[in-house]
Protein backbone atom coordinates (compact mmCIF):
# COMPACT_ATOMS: atom_id res chain seq x y z
CA UNK A 1 0.00 0.00 0.00
CA UNK A 2 2.83 2.40 0.88
CA UNK A 3 4.58 1.49 -2.34
CA UNK A 4 1.43 2.22 -4.29
CA UNK A 5 1.29 5.68 -2.76
CA UNK A 6 4.94 6.17 -3.65
CA UNK A 7 3.99 5.36 -7.24
CA UNK A 8 0.95 7.61 -7.55
CA UNK A 9 2.19 10.69 -5.67
CA UNK A 10 3.81 12.05 -8.83
CA UNK A 11 0.54 11.98 -10.79
CA UNK A 12 -1.29 14.81 -9.05
CA UNK A 13 -0.22 15.59 -5.49
CA UNK A 14 3.49 16.11 -6.22
CA UNK A 15 3.24 16.46 -9.99
CA UNK A 16 6.70 17.61 -11.08
CA UNK A 17 5.39 20.04 -13.68
CA UNK A 18 2.20 21.59 -12.32
CA UNK A 19 2.95 21.53 -8.60
CA UNK A 20 6.73 21.77 -8.40
CA UNK A 21 7.26 23.77 -11.66
CA UNK A 22 10.29 21.64 -12.58
CA UNK A 23 11.46 20.68 -16.05
CA UNK A 24 9.71 23.59 -17.73
CA UNK A 25 11.93 23.74 -20.82
CA UNK A 26 10.99 20.39 -22.39
CA UNK A 27 7.41 20.78 -21.12
CA UNK A 28 6.88 23.87 -23.20
CA UNK A 29 9.16 23.03 -26.11
CA UNK A 30 7.90 19.61 -27.18
CA UNK A 31 4.17 19.90 -26.47
CA UNK A 32 3.10 21.30 -29.83
CA UNK A 33 1.67 17.83 -30.52
CA UNK A 34 0.62 14.87 -28.37
CA UNK A 35 2.92 12.47 -30.24
CA UNK A 36 6.01 14.48 -29.30
CA UNK A 37 4.73 14.83 -25.73
CA UNK A 38 4.45 11.04 -25.36
CA UNK A 39 7.91 10.50 -26.87
CA UNK A 40 9.52 12.99 -24.52
CA UNK A 41 7.63 11.63 -21.50
CA UNK A 42 8.69 8.07 -22.24
CA UNK A 43 12.35 9.05 -22.74
CA UNK A 44 12.39 10.96 -19.45
CA UNK A 45 10.62 8.12 -17.59
CA UNK A 46 13.21 5.63 -18.82
CA UNK A 47 16.09 7.84 -17.69
CA UNK A 48 14.44 8.57 -14.34
CA UNK A 49 13.75 4.92 -13.49
CA UNK A 50 17.22 3.72 -14.44
CA UNK A 51 19.24 6.60 -13.00
CA UNK A 52 17.24 6.34 -9.77
CA UNK A 53 17.93 2.62 -9.47
CA UNK A 54 21.66 2.87 -10.22
CA UNK A 55 22.10 5.79 -7.86
CA UNK A 56 20.29 4.00 -5.07
CA UNK A 57 22.58 0.99 -5.61
CA UNK A 58 25.87 2.93 -5.56
CA UNK A 59 24.87 5.60 -3.04
CA UNK A 60 27.12 4.15 -0.32
CA UNK A 61 30.16 3.85 -2.58
CA UNK A 62 30.30 7.50 -3.54
CA UNK A 63 31.93 10.09 -1.25
CA UNK A 64 29.38 12.82 -0.60
CA UNK A 65 31.70 15.54 -1.91
CA UNK A 66 31.56 14.29 -5.49
CA UNK A 67 28.03 12.88 -5.44
CA UNK A 68 26.57 15.56 -7.76
CA UNK A 69 29.14 15.05 -10.58
CA UNK A 70 28.81 11.28 -10.13
CA UNK A 71 25.00 11.51 -10.45
CA UNK A 72 25.39 13.70 -13.52
CA UNK A 73 27.62 11.09 -15.19
CA UNK A 74 25.08 8.33 -14.45
CA UNK A 75 22.19 10.44 -15.76
CA UNK A 76 24.14 11.56 -18.85
CA UNK A 77 24.95 7.93 -19.68
CA UNK A 78 21.28 6.91 -19.67
CA UNK A 79 20.37 9.99 -21.65
CA UNK A 80 22.94 9.05 -24.27
CA UNK A 81 21.53 5.50 -24.40
CA UNK A 82 18.01 6.87 -24.96
CA UNK A 83 19.39 9.24 -27.59
CA UNK A 84 21.11 6.45 -29.54
CA UNK A 85 18.24 3.96 -29.27
CA UNK A 86 15.61 6.50 -30.31
CA UNK A 87 17.75 7.61 -33.23
CA UNK A 88 18.06 4.00 -34.38
CA UNK A 89 14.48 2.80 -33.90
CA UNK A 90 12.27 5.91 -33.83
CA UNK A 91 14.11 8.34 -36.15
CA UNK A 92 10.95 10.39 -36.78
CA UNK A 93 10.30 11.25 -33.12
CA UNK A 94 14.04 11.66 -32.54
CA UNK A 95 14.12 14.33 -35.24
CA UNK A 96 11.12 16.18 -33.79
CA UNK A 97 12.49 16.24 -30.24
CA UNK A 98 15.97 17.09 -31.52
CA UNK A 99 18.00 19.12 -29.06
CA UNK A 100 15.71 18.30 -26.16
CA UNK A 101 16.82 14.68 -25.88
CA UNK A 102 20.42 15.46 -24.82
CA UNK A 103 18.97 18.24 -22.67
CA UNK A 104 17.17 15.67 -20.49
CA UNK A 105 20.51 15.64 -18.62
CA UNK A 106 19.84 19.07 -17.18
CA UNK A 107 16.15 18.44 -16.54
CA UNK A 108 15.85 19.45 -12.88
CA UNK A 109 13.30 16.67 -12.22
CA UNK A 110 15.89 13.94 -12.75
CA UNK A 111 18.77 15.36 -10.71
CA UNK A 112 16.18 16.48 -8.17
CA UNK A 113 14.81 12.94 -7.66
CA UNK A 114 18.33 11.50 -7.54
CA UNK A 115 19.37 13.91 -4.80
CA UNK A 116 16.10 14.05 -2.85
CA UNK A 117 14.95 10.44 -3.12
CA UNK A 118 17.24 7.84 -4.66
CA UNK A 119 20.25 8.78 -2.54
CA UNK A 120 18.24 8.07 0.62
CA UNK A 121 16.06 5.09 -0.30
CA UNK A 122 16.43 1.44 -1.30
CA UNK A 123 16.36 0.08 -4.83
CA UNK A 124 12.68 -0.92 -5.06
CA UNK A 125 11.34 2.34 -3.69
CA UNK A 126 13.70 4.36 -5.90
CA UNK A 127 12.56 2.57 -9.06
CA UNK A 128 8.90 3.02 -8.12
CA UNK A 129 9.51 6.70 -7.36
CA UNK A 130 11.29 7.16 -10.71
CA UNK A 131 8.51 5.45 -12.65
CA UNK A 132 5.79 7.39 -10.82
CA UNK A 133 7.46 10.77 -11.28
CA UNK A 134 8.22 9.96 -14.91
CA UNK A 135 4.62 9.04 -15.61
CA UNK A 136 3.45 12.18 -13.79
CA UNK A 137 5.71 14.19 -16.07
CA UNK A 138 4.36 12.33 -19.12
CA UNK A 139 0.79 12.94 -17.97
CA UNK A 140 1.43 16.69 -17.67
CA UNK A 141 3.03 16.75 -21.13
CA UNK A 142 0.06 14.91 -22.65
CA UNK A 143 -2.45 17.30 -21.03
CA UNK A 144 -0.64 20.38 -22.36
CA UNK A 145 0.04 18.72 -25.71
CA UNK A 146 -3.64 17.79 -26.19
CA UNK A 147 -4.88 21.28 -25.41
CA UNK A 148 -2.36 22.86 -27.78
CA UNK A 149 -2.92 20.38 -30.60
CA UNK A 150 -6.72 20.61 -30.40
CA UNK A 151 -6.75 24.42 -30.24
CA UNK A 152 -3.94 25.01 -32.67
CA UNK A 153 -4.54 22.36 -35.33
CA UNK A 154 -8.01 20.94 -34.58
CA UNK A 155 -6.37 17.53 -34.31
CA UNK A 156 -5.49 14.94 -31.70
CA UNK A 157 -2.60 12.57 -32.41
CA UNK A 158 -2.76 13.72 -36.02
CA UNK A 159 -6.46 12.88 -36.52
CA UNK A 160 -8.98 15.62 -37.23
CA UNK A 161 -11.41 15.66 -34.33
CA UNK A 162 -13.08 19.02 -34.82
CA UNK A 163 -15.45 19.87 -37.69
CA UNK A 164 -13.79 21.28 -40.79
CA UNK A 165 -15.42 24.65 -40.13
CA UNK A 166 -13.19 25.08 -37.06
CA UNK A 167 -10.51 27.62 -37.76
CA UNK A 168 -7.38 26.65 -35.81
CA UNK A 169 -5.96 29.16 -33.35
CA UNK A 170 -2.44 28.96 -34.78
CA UNK A 171 -0.85 30.76 -31.88
CA UNK A 172 -1.51 27.76 -29.62
CA UNK A 173 1.09 25.62 -31.38
CA UNK A 174 3.56 28.49 -31.71
CA UNK A 175 5.90 29.54 -28.90
CA UNK A 176 3.62 32.08 -27.16
CA UNK A 177 0.78 29.54 -26.94
CA UNK A 178 2.99 27.27 -24.84
CA UNK A 179 3.46 29.95 -22.20
CA UNK A 180 -0.18 31.05 -22.21
CA UNK A 181 -1.62 27.51 -21.92
CA UNK A 182 0.88 26.66 -19.17
CA UNK A 183 0.08 29.85 -17.21
CA UNK A 184 -3.67 29.28 -17.36
CA UNK A 185 -3.34 25.60 -16.38
CA UNK A 186 -1.15 26.48 -13.39
CA UNK A 187 -3.66 29.14 -12.34
CA UNK A 188 -6.50 26.59 -12.51
CA UNK A 189 -4.47 24.14 -10.41
CA UNK A 190 -3.97 26.84 -7.76
CA UNK A 191 -7.66 27.71 -7.82
CA UNK A 192 -8.59 24.10 -7.18
CA UNK A 193 -5.98 23.70 -4.43
CA UNK A 194 -7.06 26.80 -2.52
CA UNK A 195 -10.73 25.86 -2.40
CA UNK B 1 45.73 15.51 -0.74
CA UNK B 2 45.32 11.75 -0.66
CA UNK B 3 41.61 12.26 -0.04
CA UNK B 4 41.23 14.40 -3.16
CA UNK B 5 43.13 11.84 -5.23
CA UNK B 6 40.65 9.24 -4.04
CA UNK B 7 37.73 11.47 -5.04
CA UNK B 8 39.18 11.96 -8.49
CA UNK B 9 39.81 8.23 -8.79
CA UNK B 10 36.20 7.30 -7.91
CA UNK B 11 34.86 9.77 -10.44
CA UNK B 12 37.27 8.49 -13.06
CA UNK B 13 36.14 4.90 -12.53
CA UNK B 14 32.47 5.87 -12.88
CA UNK B 15 33.19 7.76 -16.09
CA UNK B 16 35.24 4.91 -17.56
CA UNK B 17 32.52 2.34 -16.82
CA UNK B 18 29.87 4.65 -18.30
CA UNK B 19 31.94 5.27 -21.45
CA UNK B 20 32.51 1.52 -21.88
CA UNK B 21 28.79 0.76 -21.71
CA UNK B 22 28.02 3.57 -24.13
CA UNK B 23 30.67 2.42 -26.59
CA UNK B 24 29.15 -1.07 -26.47
CA UNK B 25 25.61 0.18 -27.20
CA UNK B 26 26.89 2.61 -29.80
CA UNK B 27 28.45 -0.25 -31.76
CA UNK B 28 24.94 -1.68 -32.14
CA UNK B 29 22.97 1.47 -32.89
CA UNK B 30 25.43 3.31 -35.12
CA UNK B 31 25.07 1.03 -38.19
CA UNK B 32 21.27 1.13 -37.83
CA UNK B 33 21.28 4.93 -37.70
CA UNK B 34 23.51 5.16 -40.78
CA UNK B 35 21.36 2.62 -42.61
CA UNK B 36 18.16 4.55 -41.76
CA UNK B 37 19.63 7.79 -43.07
CA UNK B 38 20.60 6.13 -46.33
CA UNK B 39 17.22 4.45 -46.64
CA UNK B 40 15.37 7.70 -46.03
CA UNK B 41 17.25 9.46 -48.81
CA UNK B 42 16.84 6.49 -51.11
CA UNK B 43 13.09 6.48 -50.45
CA UNK B 44 12.82 10.20 -51.14
CA UNK B 45 14.64 9.69 -54.44
CA UNK B 46 12.32 6.85 -55.35
CA UNK B 47 9.34 9.02 -54.52
CA UNK B 48 10.29 11.69 -57.06
CA UNK B 49 11.22 9.05 -59.67
CA UNK B 50 8.92 6.07 -58.98
CA UNK B 51 9.71 4.32 -62.25
CA UNK B 52 13.50 4.34 -61.77
CA UNK B 53 15.28 1.11 -60.83
CA UNK B 54 18.59 2.49 -59.62
CA UNK B 55 20.31 5.76 -58.82
CA UNK B 56 23.98 6.58 -59.13
CA UNK B 57 25.82 9.70 -58.09
CA UNK B 58 27.17 11.67 -61.06
CA UNK B 59 28.79 14.66 -59.38
CA UNK B 60 28.36 17.54 -56.99
CA UNK B 61 27.36 21.19 -57.51
CA UNK B 62 27.14 24.40 -55.41
CA UNK B 63 30.51 23.90 -53.65
CA UNK B 64 29.92 20.18 -53.21
CA UNK B 65 26.84 20.76 -51.05
CA UNK B 66 24.45 19.13 -53.50
CA UNK B 67 25.00 15.68 -54.98
CA UNK B 68 23.26 14.99 -58.27
CA UNK B 69 22.07 11.46 -58.99
CA UNK B 70 21.15 9.93 -62.32
CA UNK B 71 17.96 7.87 -62.27
CA UNK B 72 18.10 4.81 -64.50
CA UNK B 73 15.46 2.32 -65.63
CA UNK B 74 15.91 -1.47 -65.48
CA UNK B 75 17.78 -1.59 -68.80
CA UNK B 76 20.19 1.09 -67.51
CA UNK B 77 18.79 3.81 -69.80
CA UNK B 78 18.74 7.31 -68.32
CA UNK B 79 15.29 8.55 -67.29
CA UNK B 80 16.29 11.63 -65.34
CA UNK B 81 18.14 13.17 -62.42
CA UNK B 82 17.50 13.85 -58.75
CA UNK B 83 19.08 16.26 -56.32
CA UNK B 84 18.35 17.75 -52.91
CA UNK B 85 17.82 21.53 -53.00
CA UNK B 86 18.32 23.37 -49.69
CA UNK B 87 17.60 26.99 -48.81
CA UNK B 88 16.78 28.96 -45.65
CA UNK B 89 13.09 29.89 -45.70
CA UNK B 90 11.10 31.83 -43.13
CA UNK B 91 12.39 30.13 -40.02
CA UNK B 92 14.27 27.01 -41.09
CA UNK B 93 16.22 25.23 -43.78
CA UNK B 94 13.76 23.83 -46.31
CA UNK B 95 15.08 20.68 -48.00
CA UNK B 96 13.41 19.66 -51.22
CA UNK B 97 14.10 16.47 -53.16
CA UNK B 98 13.71 17.28 -56.85
CA UNK B 99 13.21 14.74 -59.62
CA UNK B 100 13.97 15.88 -63.18
CA UNK B 101 13.16 14.04 -66.38
CA UNK B 102 15.92 13.74 -68.95
CA UNK B 103 14.51 16.75 -70.85
CA UNK B 104 15.04 18.76 -67.59
CA UNK B 105 11.35 19.25 -66.82
CA UNK B 106 10.34 18.52 -63.24
CA UNK B 107 8.85 15.11 -62.68
CA UNK B 108 7.98 15.52 -58.99
CA UNK B 109 9.25 17.31 -55.91
CA UNK B 110 9.05 16.32 -52.26
CA UNK B 111 9.75 18.50 -49.24
CA UNK B 112 11.70 16.21 -46.92
CA UNK B 113 12.51 18.50 -44.05
CA UNK B 114 11.32 21.90 -42.87
CA UNK B 115 10.34 23.71 -39.66
CA UNK B 116 8.36 26.61 -41.05
CA UNK B 117 5.42 28.21 -39.24
CA UNK B 118 2.83 25.49 -38.51
CA UNK B 119 -0.40 26.13 -40.40
CA UNK B 120 1.24 28.56 -42.85
CA UNK B 121 4.65 27.78 -44.32
CA UNK B 122 4.51 24.20 -43.03
CA UNK B 123 1.65 23.56 -45.47
CA UNK B 124 4.34 23.19 -48.13
CA UNK B 125 4.49 19.48 -47.26
CA UNK B 126 0.91 19.00 -48.53
CA UNK B 127 0.69 17.04 -51.79
CA UNK B 128 -1.56 19.70 -53.40
CA UNK B 129 1.27 22.18 -53.16
CA UNK B 130 4.03 19.86 -54.30
CA UNK B 131 2.01 18.77 -57.34
CA UNK B 132 2.09 22.33 -58.67
CA UNK B 133 5.75 21.88 -59.51
CA UNK B 134 5.27 18.84 -61.73
CA UNK B 135 5.97 19.41 -65.45
CA UNK B 136 7.49 22.86 -64.89
CA UNK B 137 10.69 23.78 -66.68
CA UNK B 138 13.41 26.21 -65.63
CA UNK B 139 11.71 29.21 -67.25
CA UNK B 140 8.38 28.58 -65.48
CA UNK B 141 9.91 28.48 -62.01
CA UNK B 142 8.34 31.73 -60.84
CA UNK B 143 5.93 32.43 -57.96
CA UNK B 144 2.60 34.15 -58.78
CA UNK B 145 3.60 37.22 -56.74
CA UNK B 146 6.54 37.63 -59.14
CA UNK B 147 4.44 37.13 -62.22
CA UNK B 148 4.76 33.35 -62.54
CA UNK B 149 2.33 30.45 -62.33
CA UNK B 150 3.19 28.80 -59.02
CA UNK B 151 0.35 29.68 -56.64
CA UNK B 152 1.92 30.55 -53.31
CA UNK B 153 0.73 29.02 -50.05
CA UNK B 154 -1.74 31.34 -48.30
CA UNK B 155 0.21 33.63 -45.98
CA UNK B 156 3.55 32.04 -46.80
CA UNK B 157 4.97 33.66 -49.89
CA UNK B 158 8.47 33.48 -48.42
CA UNK B 159 8.38 29.70 -48.05
CA UNK B 160 7.00 29.27 -51.57
CA UNK B 161 9.62 31.59 -52.99
CA UNK B 162 12.38 29.78 -51.06
CA UNK B 163 11.45 26.40 -52.51
CA UNK B 164 11.18 27.80 -56.02
CA UNK B 165 14.50 29.63 -55.78
CA UNK B 166 16.33 26.71 -54.19
CA UNK B 167 15.41 24.56 -57.20
CA UNK B 168 16.29 27.36 -59.58
CA UNK B 169 19.73 27.92 -58.01
CA UNK B 170 20.57 24.25 -58.36
CA UNK B 171 19.39 24.39 -61.99
CA UNK B 172 21.78 27.26 -62.71
CA UNK B 173 24.79 25.10 -61.91
CA UNK B 174 23.56 21.81 -63.26
CA UNK B 175 25.06 22.03 -66.76
CA UNK B 176 28.67 20.85 -66.18
CA UNK B 177 27.56 17.77 -64.24
CA UNK B 178 24.99 16.79 -66.85
CA UNK B 179 27.47 17.22 -69.71
CA UNK B 180 29.73 14.68 -68.03
CA UNK B 181 27.03 12.04 -67.94
CA UNK B 182 26.03 12.69 -71.52
CA UNK B 183 29.59 11.97 -72.77
CA UNK B 184 29.71 8.86 -70.61
CA UNK B 185 26.68 7.56 -72.40
CA UNK B 186 28.23 8.14 -75.81
CA UNK B 187 31.27 6.05 -74.92
CA UNK B 188 28.97 3.31 -73.67
CA UNK C 1 33.82 43.12 -43.72
CA UNK C 2 32.12 39.85 -44.49
CA UNK C 3 33.25 38.62 -41.07
CA UNK C 4 31.63 41.54 -39.26
CA UNK C 5 28.45 40.97 -41.24
CA UNK C 6 28.39 37.32 -40.23
CA UNK C 7 28.91 38.18 -36.56
CA UNK C 8 26.16 40.81 -36.74
CA UNK C 9 23.79 38.27 -38.25
CA UNK C 10 24.63 35.84 -35.44
CA UNK C 11 23.90 38.55 -32.87
CA UNK C 12 20.49 39.43 -34.30
CA UNK C 13 19.58 35.76 -34.60
CA UNK C 14 20.67 34.79 -31.07
CA UNK C 15 19.22 37.85 -29.33
CA UNK C 16 15.96 38.45 -31.20
CA UNK C 17 14.93 36.04 -33.96
CA UNK C 18 15.79 32.81 -32.16
CA UNK C 19 15.81 34.13 -28.61
CA UNK C 20 16.93 31.29 -26.36
CA UNK C 21 14.23 31.74 -23.77
CA UNK C 22 11.17 32.85 -25.70
CA UNK C 23 11.63 31.05 -29.02
CA UNK C 24 13.78 28.03 -28.20
CA UNK C 25 12.47 27.41 -24.65
CA UNK C 26 15.93 27.11 -23.11
CA UNK C 27 16.78 28.34 -19.62
CA UNK C 28 13.19 28.67 -18.44
CA UNK C 29 13.83 27.60 -14.85
CA UNK C 30 16.08 30.58 -14.00
CA UNK C 31 13.89 32.79 -16.22
CA UNK C 32 10.87 32.11 -14.01
CA UNK C 33 12.83 31.50 -10.79
CA UNK C 34 15.24 34.44 -10.63
CA UNK C 35 13.11 37.16 -12.22
CA UNK C 36 11.38 38.44 -9.09
CA UNK C 37 13.91 41.23 -8.41
CA UNK C 38 15.72 43.40 -10.91
CA UNK C 39 19.16 43.36 -9.22
CA UNK C 40 19.29 39.60 -8.73
CA UNK C 41 18.17 39.19 -12.36
CA UNK C 42 21.09 41.38 -13.43
CA UNK C 43 23.53 39.26 -11.38
CA UNK C 44 22.18 36.04 -12.86
CA UNK C 45 22.31 37.50 -16.37
CA UNK C 46 25.96 38.53 -16.03
CA UNK C 47 26.92 35.11 -14.66
CA UNK C 48 25.11 33.37 -17.53
CA UNK C 49 26.76 35.53 -20.22
CA UNK C 50 30.15 34.71 -18.71
CA UNK C 51 29.58 30.97 -18.38
CA UNK C 52 27.93 30.64 -21.80
CA UNK C 53 30.87 32.30 -23.55
CA UNK C 54 33.38 30.13 -21.68
CA UNK C 55 31.32 26.97 -22.22
CA UNK C 56 31.01 27.64 -25.96
CA UNK C 57 34.78 28.07 -26.19
CA UNK C 58 35.75 24.93 -24.29
CA UNK C 59 33.08 22.58 -25.61
CA UNK C 60 33.96 23.55 -29.19
CA UNK C 61 37.63 22.75 -28.53
CA UNK C 62 36.75 19.44 -26.88
CA UNK C 63 34.43 18.43 -29.72
CA UNK C 64 36.89 19.24 -32.51
CA UNK C 65 40.22 18.28 -30.94
CA UNK C 66 39.17 15.35 -28.79
CA UNK C 67 35.81 13.78 -29.64
CA UNK C 68 35.92 13.99 -33.44
CA UNK C 69 39.55 12.79 -34.02
CA UNK C 70 39.05 9.87 -31.61
CA UNK C 71 35.60 9.02 -33.02
CA UNK C 72 33.99 9.50 -29.61
CA UNK C 73 31.07 11.65 -30.70
CA UNK C 74 28.67 9.44 -28.78
CA UNK C 75 30.24 10.72 -25.55
CA UNK C 76 29.26 14.30 -26.44
CA UNK C 77 26.55 14.69 -23.80
CA UNK C 78 28.72 13.38 -20.94
CA UNK C 79 31.79 15.32 -22.03
CA UNK C 80 29.89 18.60 -22.41
CA UNK C 81 28.00 18.44 -19.14
CA UNK C 82 31.17 17.55 -17.22
CA UNK C 83 33.02 20.41 -18.91
CA UNK C 84 30.29 22.84 -17.96
CA UNK C 85 30.09 21.57 -14.38
CA UNK C 86 33.85 21.83 -13.84
CA UNK C 87 33.95 25.19 -15.59
CA UNK C 88 31.32 26.59 -13.26
CA UNK C 89 33.20 25.22 -10.26
CA UNK C 90 36.47 26.71 -11.50
CA UNK C 91 34.93 30.10 -12.22
CA UNK C 92 33.41 30.10 -8.75
CA UNK C 93 36.78 29.39 -7.11
CA UNK C 94 38.66 31.97 -9.19
CA UNK C 95 36.14 34.72 -8.58
CA UNK C 96 36.05 33.91 -4.87
CA UNK C 97 39.85 34.32 -4.61
CA UNK C 98 40.39 37.29 -6.91
CA UNK C 99 37.25 39.39 -6.76
CA UNK C 100 35.36 38.93 -3.50
CA UNK C 101 32.90 41.72 -4.26
CA UNK C 102 31.98 40.18 -7.59
CA UNK C 103 31.69 36.83 -5.84
CA UNK C 104 29.23 38.35 -3.40
CA UNK C 105 27.08 39.51 -6.29
CA UNK C 106 27.29 36.40 -8.50
CA UNK C 107 28.21 33.63 -6.08
CA UNK C 108 24.75 32.32 -5.28
CA UNK C 109 23.83 32.05 -8.97
CA UNK C 110 26.86 30.12 -10.18
CA UNK C 111 25.92 26.62 -8.94
CA UNK C 112 22.45 27.06 -10.46
CA UNK C 113 23.97 27.59 -13.89
CA UNK C 114 25.22 24.01 -14.27
CA UNK C 115 21.63 22.84 -14.63
CA UNK C 116 20.63 25.78 -16.84
CA UNK C 117 19.77 24.01 -20.06
CA UNK C 118 20.57 27.13 -22.09
CA UNK C 119 24.30 26.58 -21.43
CA UNK C 120 24.36 22.96 -22.57
CA UNK C 121 21.91 23.95 -25.30
CA UNK C 122 24.18 26.58 -26.83
CA UNK C 123 27.15 24.19 -26.67
CA UNK C 124 25.28 21.51 -28.64
CA UNK C 125 23.73 24.01 -31.06
CA UNK C 126 27.19 25.41 -31.91
CA UNK C 127 28.20 21.92 -33.02
CA UNK C 128 24.91 21.10 -34.79
CA UNK C 129 24.98 24.36 -36.75
CA UNK C 130 28.62 23.69 -37.72
CA UNK C 131 29.86 27.07 -36.53
CA UNK C 132 33.61 27.72 -36.61
CA UNK C 133 35.59 28.52 -33.47
CA UNK C 134 35.19 32.30 -33.53
CA UNK C 135 31.51 32.10 -34.45
CA UNK C 136 30.89 29.62 -31.63
CA UNK C 137 32.41 31.97 -29.04
CA UNK C 138 30.35 34.90 -30.30
CA UNK C 139 27.21 32.77 -30.49
CA UNK C 140 27.63 31.80 -26.83
CA UNK C 141 28.16 35.43 -25.86
CA UNK C 142 25.14 36.70 -27.81
CA UNK C 143 22.90 33.89 -26.57
CA UNK C 144 23.81 35.01 -23.04
CA UNK C 145 22.94 38.62 -23.93
CA UNK C 146 19.59 37.47 -25.33
CA UNK C 147 18.89 35.56 -22.12
CA UNK C 148 19.84 38.55 -19.96
CA UNK C 149 17.71 40.93 -22.03
CA UNK C 150 14.47 38.98 -21.58
CA UNK C 151 15.34 38.19 -17.95
CA UNK C 152 15.70 41.91 -17.18
CA UNK C 153 12.50 42.79 -19.06
CA UNK C 154 10.68 40.09 -17.12
CA UNK C 155 12.07 41.23 -13.75
CA UNK C 156 11.04 44.81 -14.49
CA UNK C 157 7.50 43.73 -15.29
CA UNK C 158 7.24 41.43 -12.29
CA UNK C 159 8.39 44.13 -9.86
CA UNK C 160 5.42 46.19 -10.98
CA UNK C 161 3.05 43.22 -11.01
CA UNK C 162 3.67 42.95 -7.27
CA UNK C 163 1.48 46.00 -6.79
CA UNK C 164 -1.11 45.06 -9.41
CA UNK C 165 -4.45 43.53 -8.52
CA UNK C 166 -4.54 40.05 -9.97
CA UNK C 167 -6.64 37.01 -8.95
CA UNK C 168 -5.02 35.15 -6.04
CA UNK C 169 -4.71 31.90 -8.00
CA UNK C 170 -2.71 33.59 -10.75
CA UNK C 171 -0.10 35.16 -8.43
CA UNK C 172 3.52 34.07 -8.85
CA UNK C 173 4.45 31.56 -11.53
CA UNK C 174 1.10 31.49 -13.45
CA UNK C 175 1.06 35.22 -14.16
CA UNK C 176 4.79 35.08 -14.99
CA UNK C 177 3.93 32.49 -17.65
CA UNK C 178 1.22 34.70 -19.12
CA UNK C 179 3.64 37.64 -19.21
CA UNK C 180 6.22 35.42 -20.90
CA UNK C 181 3.56 34.42 -23.44
CA UNK C 182 2.88 38.08 -24.26
CA UNK C 183 6.62 38.72 -24.62
CA UNK C 184 6.94 35.69 -26.89
CA UNK C 185 4.10 37.12 -29.03
CA UNK C 186 6.10 40.31 -29.40
CA UNK C 187 9.27 38.37 -30.25
CA UNK C 188 7.35 36.38 -32.84
CA UNK C 189 7.40 39.59 -34.85
CA UNK C 190 11.14 39.16 -35.34
CA UNK C 191 10.86 35.76 -36.99
CA UNK C 192 11.43 35.76 -40.70
CA UNK C 193 13.85 38.64 -40.29
CA UNK C 194 16.76 38.09 -42.66
CA UNK C 195 20.16 39.70 -42.80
Amino acid sequence: MRLFQEFTKGFVKENPVFVMALGLCPTLAVTSSVENAIGMGMAATFVLAFSNSIISLIKNLIPSKIRIPAYIVVIASFVTIVDMVMNAYFPEIHKNLGLFIPLIVVNCIILGRAEAFASKNNLLRSVIDGLGMGLGFTLALIVIGSIREILGAGQLLGYNILPATYKPVLVAILAPGAFLVMGILMGLMNLKKNK
Amino acid sequence: MKYYLKLGFVLLIITVIASGILAFINSFTEPIIKFNEQKQKEEARREVHPEAASFDSIGTINNETITVYAARAENDSLIGYTFLAVKYGYSSDVKTMVGLRSDLSINKIKIISQAETPGLGANCTKPEFQEKFSNLKYDNLLVDKDGGNITSITGATITTRTITNSIKEAFDNLDPVLKNTKTEEVTE
Amino acid sequence: MEFIGKIFALAIAAIFVQNFVLMRFLGLCPYIGVSKKLDSALGMGMAVIFVMTMASTFTWLIQNFFLVPWKLEFLQTIAFILTIASLVQLVEMIIQKTAPSLYKALGVFLPLITTNCAVLGVAILNINDQLNFIEAIFNGFFAGIGFTLVLLLMAGIRERLEKAEIPACMKGTPIAMIVAGCMALAFLGFSGLKI
